[in-house]
């Protein structure tokens, strides 16, 4: 066990680097950050604004690194968080903050907010201030291979169900094939149509792909419970799978973090680049679409709108692909207001929506959602992200909406043009 | 006294019709930010004053306050204003000389004790004992002290008597002071420039004459009647300003344009004068209207302030020298400074125990 307060404060020294300490060197307390966080603008609680939420690591970054910081600290004016300030921080560090990254864009000085929360849970984590939820999530990722606790005998049992019921085959373990699509729990336990919507998709534009029984889940419970080591030791197994096979690149699946875990943190966590490229799936179905391979016919009627995930958009840079899609597959699509990179977060993101002491909270924040959806006016909401997607469920049930969610290879599948249709005249 | 003749009867005797003396009192009241009625208060209270004594001191200057006041196209009201006080003391505008003066001075003093208006021009040395600047033995300090025990009223003419001036100037090498740092105890009204605008020192003379009480003062003691708004705010050449046009040296196309002098040093934006409004020699013109930055000469410390033709925006010293070796020692303090965190934070991450999945286990 490496968990006590002293190797909590030593992990957050640790993350201390350069670009954490020109933000806090120059936050200039405007309090901007406060407006653009869906916690703050929906509960009007200070707590929540977002710099706040990250005091224990400026208090840290003030006695290690600033000279009238240690000079205080010497003369003990300046004391070290402990376990009781810790634990009071636990709600503003984990319930309270998705990593949407609005603040982020936001703050008028440039300071990466969201990347600061993410550095800070290392250190919350490594003291043992983590939600008991986010933390059995983790533990059954690491032991069982999925933060539901699905083993692979389990979630093969699943895919061959749908391979008979679609009519279509799932390769597993194809050695040499192009592509290896790793999923998220929920997409398997949940949406099993999303994974066959997919595989439809595939096969029409002629995709070599493969799932893998060694890698099989995309999720990363240790990114959003902050520790690196644990995000490593997940991450390795889809890292070691991809080189095994040998693919050309791993296709990241419907999922916000999964994508920023893969993509962005990945490299750097197992400290050299990969072997292999990664996309998310929304980029290779845009690519697949430009390229001619992915043929649409026809569009759905139903007013549809498009929930950003904030790990897509605004951590991501996926902006354009989505709204290429759905321009060519829906007939009457209609933005949000802030829409895009200002889209509001929905509000499960970052590990939440696995931490059930967040879950007033959450409901709360959701009626800024609520809002956004019932100006459009749609019928349905078209996401790209299967977290998104349960949150966006739950609340719609709390809030007794009328309204339906889907995933986006689920809506280009309703509209896939069949062998006929398609041929150019 | 009443045989004395009023200041209509003294006005017409100098070829000032009362049409001229009623059309000063509006332009004050205007200058005073007064509603037109009061015009006529004004005139009224003027023709009324009974003679207040005044007994006006100078002191570090160079008289240019009083030629600002006298000199003024001839004759002017504002000279004239001067004959319904009674001057029973200036060193410059008195007959008497030596003991004659002195005793002049000791005298109104007496009889109007409490009652009379003290006008000081000029700075007051105080240094080694306020040796550098005596007058019949006495020195500055003690006439000052002696003569403002009992003045009514204080009035500092001129940037020397209100904030040092010239003599207050670095090295400042007789230790000169404005008269507010001798009384700090009293209220001063200070009517700085150098010179003041005239009808700016007249007018306050008039304001306490009208009303019997000081005029409202700014923060530094100005009467914000006529110090109220800045240079540039009332500049005819602030629509120049507004549109990016400038003069860039004396001899350009800009200047020949008459386009605003910011770049060449104008301290308009940060004076509080009435030069852009009343002007200067029966509002003829003003430094600015005749092609030269204002130097912001009622400003306390305009001496040394930097260069009078270097723009506000500009250094007021010479960086040149030292700002390679300031930028060198941040560079390396900053580098050190920088090597040490590193250092810090290397020792912290090998110090940090790694997780395991036993360390997020829970009971369930």
């Amino acid at each position: 066990m490496s968990v006590s307060l002293q190797n909590g404060l030593t992990a957050m020294a640790a993350q201390i680097d350069a670009p954490v300490a020109s933000f806090f060197n120059s936050c200039v307390h405007c309090g901007m950050c406060a407006g653009a966080c869906p916690f703050y603008v929906e509960t009007g609680d200070p707590r929540y604004t977002p710099i706040h939420k990250l005091e224990p690591l400026r208090r840290i970054w003030k006695r290690e690194y600033t000279f009238w910081g240690r000079l205080l600290a010497r003369f003990g004016f300046l004391p070290a968080p402990d376990d009781d300030d810790l634990a009071g921080w636990q709600p503003l560090l984990y319930d309270s903050c998705t990593l949407c990254g609005r603040c982020s864009l936001v703050c008028p000085v440039g300071n990466d907010i969201t990347y600061m929360i993410r550095k800070a849970r290392e250190g919350m984590v490594a003291a043992g201030h983590a939600p008991a939820g986010l933390k059995t999530a983790t533990y059954r990722a690491l032991t069982t291979g999925s933060p539901m606790g699905v083993k692979y005998p389990a979630m093969h049992k699943m895919i061959a169900a749908l391979e008979k019921s679609e009519g279509i085959e799932v390769p597993f373990d194809r050695q040499g094939a192009e592509y290896l699509l790793v999923l998220s729990s929920n997409e398997y336990m949940l949406y099993s149509e999303s994974i066959a919507a997919l595989a439809r998709i595939f096969h029409q534009a002629g995709v070599s792909w493969t799932l893998s029984s060694e890698a099989y889940e995309a999720t990363n419970a240790g990114i959003q419970i902050g520790s690196s080591d644990l995000a490593k030791e997940l991450l390795m197994r889809i890292v070691d799978a991809a080189e095994k096979l040998g693919v050309k690149a791993v296709i990241s699946p419907e999922c916000g973090h999964a994508y920023t875990a893969l993509r962005w943190e990945g490299p750097n966590l197992i400290g050299r680049p990969y072997r292999f490229k990664v996309v998310h799936v929304l980029e290779l179905l845009d690519e697949l679409q430009q390229e001619g391979r992915l043929r649409l016919a026809g569009k759905t009627a139903e007013k549809l709108t498009f929930h950003d995930p904030c790990q897509l958009v605004r951590r991501g840079g996926i902006l354009d692909q989505p709204r290429r899609l759905l321009n060519l597959s829906a007939e009457d699509f209609e933005e949000m207001a802030c829409a895009g990179n200002w889209n509001w977060c929905c509000g499960g993101g970052g590990g939440v929506s696995a931490n059930p002491d967040a879950d007033d909270l959450r409901r709360k924040a959701f009626a800024l959602k609520k809002h956004q959806f019932d100006e459009t006016g749609a019928r349905k909401v078209v996401t790209a992200c299967a977290n998104c997607r349960t949150v966006l469920e739950d609340g719609i049930d709390d809030y007794d909406m009328d309204l339906d969610v889907i995933g986006m290879a689920e809506l280009l599948a309703e509209n896939l043009a069949t062998a006929n249709e398609d041929k150019p005249t | 006294m009443d045989d004395e003749p009023t200041l209509t009867q003294r006005l017409r005797q100098q070829g000032i019709s009362r049409r001229s003396f009623l059309k000063y009192c509006a332009g004050l009241a205007s200058m005073m930010a007064l509603p037109p009625a009061l015009a006529p208060k004004i005139a009224e209270a003027l023709e009324r004053a009974r003679r207040p004594a005044v007994i006006w001191l100078s002191f570090q200057e160079c008289t240019a306050c009083t030629e600002s006041l006298t000199r003024s196209f001839s004759p002017t009201i504002e000279n004239l204003i001067f004959n319904v006080i009674s001057l029973d003391y200036h060193h410059t505008l008195q007959a008497a000389s030596g003991t004659h003066a002195e005793e002049a001075r000791r005298q109104s003093m007496a009889q109007n004790k409490g009652r009379y208006i003290l006008v000081v021009d000029g700075s007051i040395p105080v240094r080694d004992g306020g040796v550098y600047s005596t007058i019949a033995g006495i020195s500055n300090l003690d006439m000052l002290r002696e003569t403002a025990a009992d003045a009514a009223a204080i009035v500092s003419v001129g940037t020397c008597a209100s904030y040092g001036g010239l003599p207050h100037a670095r090295p400042n090498p007789t230790g000169a002071v404005p008269v507010s740092e001798i009384l700090p105890e009293r209220t001063i009204v200070h009517v700085p420039g150098c010179p003041p605008i005239p009808v700016v020192i007249s007018g306050v003379i008039a304001h306490v004459l009208t009303f019997g009480k000081l005029p409202e003062l700014d923060d530094i003691g100005r009467p914000k009647m006529f110090y109220g708004q800045t240079i540039h705010d009332r500049c005819y050449r602030r629509p120049f300003y507004d549109r990016n046009l400038f003069a860039e040296s004396f001899d350009d196309e800009g200047a020949r344009q008459g386009w605003c002098l910011y770049k060449l040093g104008c301290k308009g934006p940060t004076t509080r004068n009435a030069c852009a409004t009343e002007k200067w020699n029966q509002g003829t013109s003003f430094p600015i209207q005749s092609g030269h930055p204002c130097l912001g000469c009622s400003e306390p410390d305009f001496w040394d302030a930097g260069s009078f033709y270097q723009a506000l925006t500009a250094p007021p010293v010479d960086v040149s020298k030292w700002v390679a070796p300031a930028v060198a020692t941040g560079v390396v303090a900053g580098a050190a400074i920088g090597l040490a965190n590193r250092l810090r934070r290397a020792k912290a991450a090998r110090a940090r125990q790694p997780l395991t999945a036993d360390d997020v286990k829970t009971e369930d």
